[in-house]
């Protein structure tokens, strides 16, 4: 062992990557933007969510308590709270106000709401919700059983007594506030892996068949195949259509096994078709194609190519709507969730696979997703240097 | 005869750096003309400006009779480039195929003659990663040539090249020509030189002077035509000390 020739080695190594000074850059960038991007997700104040209330409840009068109005108490309770914004709603109105994304929420208060629970010491929470976003379902449930609990809490400090509120009596843990919560869509059977499953089946297939045409594509660059290649009548947008085609195929073949596997041997809970969901993906598949070849241009060798996963990827993973939603994240946000193809991905794979729609719904998404498919195709086109690199 | 390319006050320049100065050039069919110039002298930027792969500063291209940019006319040109531009994972064959098919030529009988043409018979199924740098050199050679192109542009094909090769291939060469394929061929070794039916002497981005190798030794008054580039060039620099 010659330790001055491991020197010599490690200052050439240095020497390498400083000259390639957009590998430094990045080497720090990277990290930087994708813990900026977590901070500001994980640490969000979350905006108010949307919720309705059908109170029909009689309220109840009785000569020790007075005028009790449970279910006026509970709404007070959640208007006051800065988590919901609540609009109270008619019986007629609240299930097309929770189809249509209006409220994310409806608690219905019956008529006879105060006098059950004058008879039982019991309330129970009539909760239902939209259902495609368990982690908004939870925080809803954990949100407004807080409510009524804080709700009776002040009914003890007030000149009416809870019967039988005195916690020995029954013996028992059983909290004063049962929620009896249904979904609208997907339902209680759906775990969590149910709802990241369309998600993360759209990234890995975008992920993959990204890297594969950024390094083919470069390959043909750096070879001087692509010299050739431009030399003969082709033009550029042929190849890169070619390119589409070729490693389309591939993508297809990924997809049906990522497909297969997640819903026979995983055993993923979904609705709606599975042809709908294989076409939504392959569609992203292809956009990855092409984000692909875009981003071989601004790479000079394969180490580059590695280098756009946390600038081109990962970003999207956080702001495509994967683990949070797109309106709950903060307004200057938003909009770079518009630019990224899995968000139109993941609502697609999310409204048939959660909500079991056709594709007479989820149109919009696929439209878009191939409008930004051919705006790549054209930026890959143009961005193609023709000199070989 | 016909005016296979014909440039007119031809410029490229890349930036402060100018490759192609002001250059007239005109090759005539069925000949071989060699483009000699050191390392630098701008022969690949002219090359690539025949083809359309470069776009002009200014002045005009014009090959086959057509004005440059024009991509229909590449399915009449046979390029062959500097680094021995081939797909890795593919067969000898595979490779000629697929160029042959991108110029719009599907009869795999002209691949065969391409493969005859270059002697890798015994190598058309071999992928090309297994081949040495000669073979390699030759299976460029014939992905150029399988379109049967009525004009071949090769870029130094002759670089890396084994003296015997080397032989062989300006004997391809001759015999191509002698079908009426007309061949620009760029090199910065002198006795290729001798080979070419016109040469020009490239140095700085400009044609110092054009001919045959006896035209250009006559000319200089010089014994070989090392020593005439010489002579062309400390004219072409306004040097003039003799």
């Amino acid at each position: 062992m010659n330790s001055r020739r491991i020197i010599i080695l490690a200052q050439r190594v240095m020497r390498q990557v400083m000259r390639d000074r957009r590998t430094v850059g990045l080497l720090i960038i990277g990290p930087l933007l994708v813990l900026t991007l977590g901070a500001i997700l994980f640490r969000a104040e979350q905006s108010p969510i949307p919720i309705g209330v059908v109170n029909e409840d009689q309220g109840l009068s009785s000569p020790i308590s007075g005028n009790l109005q449970l279910g006026q108490r509970i709404t007070d309770e959640l208007t006051a709270s800065e988590t919901f914004d609540v609009t109270l709603l008619d019986r007629e109105d609240w299930e097309g106000n929770l189809r249509d994304g209006t409220v994310q929420g409806v608690i219905i208060f019956p008529e006879d709401f105060s006098a059950k629970f004058q008879e039982d010491r019991q309330m129970t929470l009539d909760l239902r919700l939209e259902g495609s976003n368990p982690t908004r379902s939870m925080s809803i449930i954990g949100r407004v059983t807080e409510a009524g609990m804080k709700t009776l809490a002040e009914l003890v400090g007030s000149i009416f007594a809870i019967p039988g509120s005195s916690q020995s009596s029954e013996g028992e843990n059983k909290l004063p506030v049962e929620i009896q919560a249904s979904y609208l869509y997907a339902g209680e059977q759906f775990d969590l892996m149910d709802f990241v499953a369309p998600v993360y089946i759209a990234i890995l297939a975008m992920f993959f068949v990204f890297l594969l045409a950024c390094v083919s594509f470069l390959r043909e660059r750096s070879l001087g195949t692509m010299e050739r290649l431009l030399a003969t009548p082709t033009n550029r947008v042929e190849v890169v259509l070619g390119y589409m085609l070729g490693l389309g195929l591939f993508a297809l073949i990924q997809v049906a096994v990522i497909l297969f596997y997640t819903v026979w041997v995983l055993k993923i809970h979904y609705l709606g078709s599975l042809w709908l969901l294989f076409l939504v993906i392959t569609l992203l598949a292809v956009v990855g194609v092409t984000l692909g070849i875009l981003a071989s241009a601004f790479a000079r060798n394969e180490f580059q190519v590695v280098q756009f996963i946390p600038i081109i990827i990962i970003p999207q993973i956080l702001l495509g709507g994967t683990f949070w939603a797109v309106s709950e994240m903060p307004s200057y946000l938003q909009p770079f969730a518009y630019i990224m193809p899995v968000y139109y991905a993941n609502q697609a794979l999310r409204d048939v696979m959660l909500k079991g729609w056709g594709l007479a719904e989820i149109w919009p998404n696929l439209v878009i997703l191939v409008g930004i498919a051919f705006v790549l195709i054209l930026l890959g086109s143009l961005m193609m240097r023709r000199e070989v690199a | 005869m016909d005016k296979v390319v014909e440039t007119r006050d031809l410029h490229k320049h890349f930036g402060p750096i100018r490759a192609v100065d002001g250059l007239n050039l005109l090759v005539q069919q069925g000949e071989i003309f060699g483009l000699l110039g050191p390392n630098g002298s701008g022969k690949t930027t002219l090359i690539r400006l025949l083809i359309g792969l470069l776009q002009p500063t200014s002045g005009e291209v014009r090959t086959l009779g057509q004005t440059i940019p024009n991509k229909d006319v590449l399915a009449q040109i046979g390029y062959m480039t500097q680094a021995s531009a081939l797909y890795e994972d593919l067969t000898v064959r595979e490779n000629i195929a697929f160029f042959a098919q991108m110029c719009g030529s599907h009869d795999p009988k002209w691949v065969s003659e391409a493969i005859d043409l270059v002697d890798l018979q015994d190598r058309s199924r071999s992928l090309v990663r297994t081949l040495s740098g000669g073979l390699r050199q030759r299976t460029s050679l014939a992905c150029s040539l399988a379109h049967r192109p009525r004009l071949l542009l090769l870029d130094e094909p002759t670089v890396g090249v084994d003296p015997q090769l080397r032989a062989t291939f300006w004997s391809y060469f001759r015999r191509l020509a002698d079908q009426g394929v007309t061949l620009v061929v760029s090199s910065h070794v002198m006795d290729e030189a001798e080979r070419c039916d016109r040469l020009g002497f490239m140095r700085q981005g400009k044609l110092l002077a054009e001919g045959s190798a006896q035209d250009l030794r006559n000319k200089a008054g010089t014994r070989t035509l090392e020593e005439a580039f010489l002579q062309f060039t400390e004219q072409g620099t306004g040097g003039g000390q003799s």
